[in-house]
């Protein structure tokens, strides 16, 4: 049983749909299949399929590219004529492997995370395309549990449960002012705590220095006191604030 | 009906549901939490549901991961499920996924393959399941075999059900130049459990007939359909239930309920000589 020539002639059609550049396989389908391993008879069927095998290459590559523009609009209108070329770079990089169609968006984030893509040209890229992202991230975020155990009166010794929705986020561009007319965001510090509303509305609001310090302590589970006092915060202040984003569901209550 | 995003609010305010069964793909719940996933789920839990897969890969090589099968075996257990079906594709490749219905080679290593891989499935699965056949626009690879003759073997050698998926049996005769109906005649009538039906689009610039499910079904599929479904009972000794795909261009809800309807009644024409049994 030769299991191996049908996974070659898989990675072969895998080529043809996400490889940017496939003129070898538009000119020569039979040096093409040759240059991947392929038998004298797979290589002829290449050739005899070729123009439907690029029907594959164009469904593919709609499949996969489609919705992207939808979660990204910004970031696209920063790119200009170089969104098709990010788009073809993202797709032969293969670097969408989740089988949740859902995931090629944080998979997008993810690669120019990784490979730094187009970041020497707009170094504000990256931040702006997981900014772009992270509403429907938080939208389409898990269900919290309900925790039974949890108290709803702040205390300086307890530490507190946040919603799986919740993001506090700290961004060196002001990525939040970009629009899809000026797409470039200006320099500045972004500091944003973002999560589900009860009613599943996305909310999003802009934080000081101290309030987004005390979150990022109080995620890494520092009880209310200490961190409050480490980042120089009134008490009454910080209750007063964790209680609203109790209200607003960002908060599940505290442990 | 499947069920689809635009229509998640409005479907979820019904009393009831104004179809016999939904349609769902756990890819698009699973793991999900927000209106959108509170909505679909009120409706998973409050009418009966048919579970059908995406992206499982099914000739493919790629493992599945662990986390991937046990969120698949509890939906398909929330839902109460009578079956989940895939399609007789591959979809990812070293990794990669396409998220496409990709052609399987017609060759001997690949109906055992998939074979395999169906019976490793259905070992996991909580639920029977079935193998949906494909539109497909190219060979890949010398085929070994007929289209006809590879599903044949693969349905056999799996043991699994069919869902026999009609508009794709028509697309591929108009592309590849066969009569659908002689296409049917040897195949396991007797192993659907389900059916298919959808519209598709032409391709002007490939001269191909694109399943595209984005748009109403026409005629000639309407007519094979009602051709197929008598000769399902009388293999199977039942009525199957029957899916209208939608998947682009969605119409408001309503439109669809209009062209369900009219499928509804095709349905029951055809079956009108078996109605004492049905009944």
């Amino acid at each position: 049983m030769n299991l191996e020539r049908v996974e070659k002639l898989q990675a072969v059609l895998a080529d043809i749909a996400l490889d940017t550049d496939v003129s070898a396989f538009r000119q020569d389908p039979i040096a093409f299949a040759a240059a991947r391993g392929l038998e004298p008879g797979d290589a002829r069927a290449l050739l005899r399929w070729q123009r439907r095998l690029l029907t594959y290459r164009a469904l593919v590559r709609f499949a996969l590219s489609d919705p992207l523009p939808d979660c990204f609009p910004i970031t696209k209108a920063l790119l200009g004529e170089a969104w098709e070329n990010c788009v073809d770079a993202f797709l032969d990089a293969r670097a969408i492997q989740s089988p949740y169609y859902r995931h090629i968006h944080p998979h997008f984030v993810e690669w120019l995370a990784d490979t730094g893509w187009g970041n020497e040209q707009w170094p504000c890229l990256l931040s702006l395309a997981h900014f772009e992202y992270l509403e429907l991230e938080v939208l389409r975020a898990p269900e919290d549990e309900v925790q039974p155990d949890l108290v709803h009166a702040p205390a300086s010794g307890r530490g507190v449960r946040f919603s799986a929705s919740a993001r506090n986020l700290a961004y060196p561009w002001r990525v939040q002012e970009a629009t899809e007319e000026t797409p470039a965001p200006a320099e500045g510090t972004a500091l944003l705590f973002c999560h589900r509303l009860p009613d599943g509305r996305y909310h999003q609001r802009e934080l000081g220095g101290a309030s987004s310090a005390f979150l990022t302590r109080l995620m890494d589970d520092a009880p209310m006191g200490e961190a409050a006092e480490a980042v120089e915060l009134d008490w009454d202040e910080a209750t007063a604030f964790l209680e609203e984003l109790r209200s607003e569901g960002a908060i599940l209550g505290y442990t | 009906m499947g069920l689809r995003r635009p229509h998640l609010e409005e479907v979820a305010r019904l009393a009831s549901s104004p179809v016999p069964f939904w349609e769902i793909a756990p890819e698009n719940v699973v793991g999900q939490g927000g209106a959108k996933a509170r909505q679909a789920w009120t409706i998973l839990e409050r009418d009966p549901v048919i579970s059908h897969g995406l992206s499982m890969s099914m000739s493919g090589f790629d493992p599945w991961a662990d986390e991937t099968l046990d969120d698949l075996v509890a939906f398909l257990k929330r839902t109460k499920t009578p079956w989940h079906s895939e399609h007789l594709c591959w979809t990812s490749v070293g990794g990669a996924n396409t998220h496409e219905l990709l052609p399987v080679p017609f060759t001997k290593a690949a109906v055992t393959h998939t074979a395999d891989r169906v019976k490793r499935l259905q070992d996991r699965l909580p639920a029977p399941f079935l193998l949906e056949n494909i539109s497909w626009y190219a060979e890949l690879g010398e085929a070994e075999m007929s289209e006809h003759d590879f599903l044949n073997e693969v349905l056999s050698r799996a043991d699994c059900g069919w869902l026999l998926d009609i508009n794709n049996i028509y697309v591929n005769s108009r592309n590849h130049g066969f009569d659908p109906k002689a296409f049917v005649e040897g195949l396991p009538l007797q192993r659907v459990a389900q059916m298919h039906i959808a519209g598709h689009s032409w391709d002007e610039e490939d001269q191909l007939i694109i399943d595209s499910h984005g748009a109403p079904v026409i005629d000639p599929v309407i007519e094979l359909f009602q051709w197929v479904l008598p000769k399902v009972f009388e293999a199977t000794g039942r009525a199957v239930p029957v899916l209208l795909e939608r998947d682009n261009h969605i119409p408001p809800l309503a439109e669809l309920l209009t062209e369900q309807k009219k499928l509804q009644a095709a349905y029951d024409e055809a079956l009108a000589p078996f109605a004492e049994t049905r009944a």
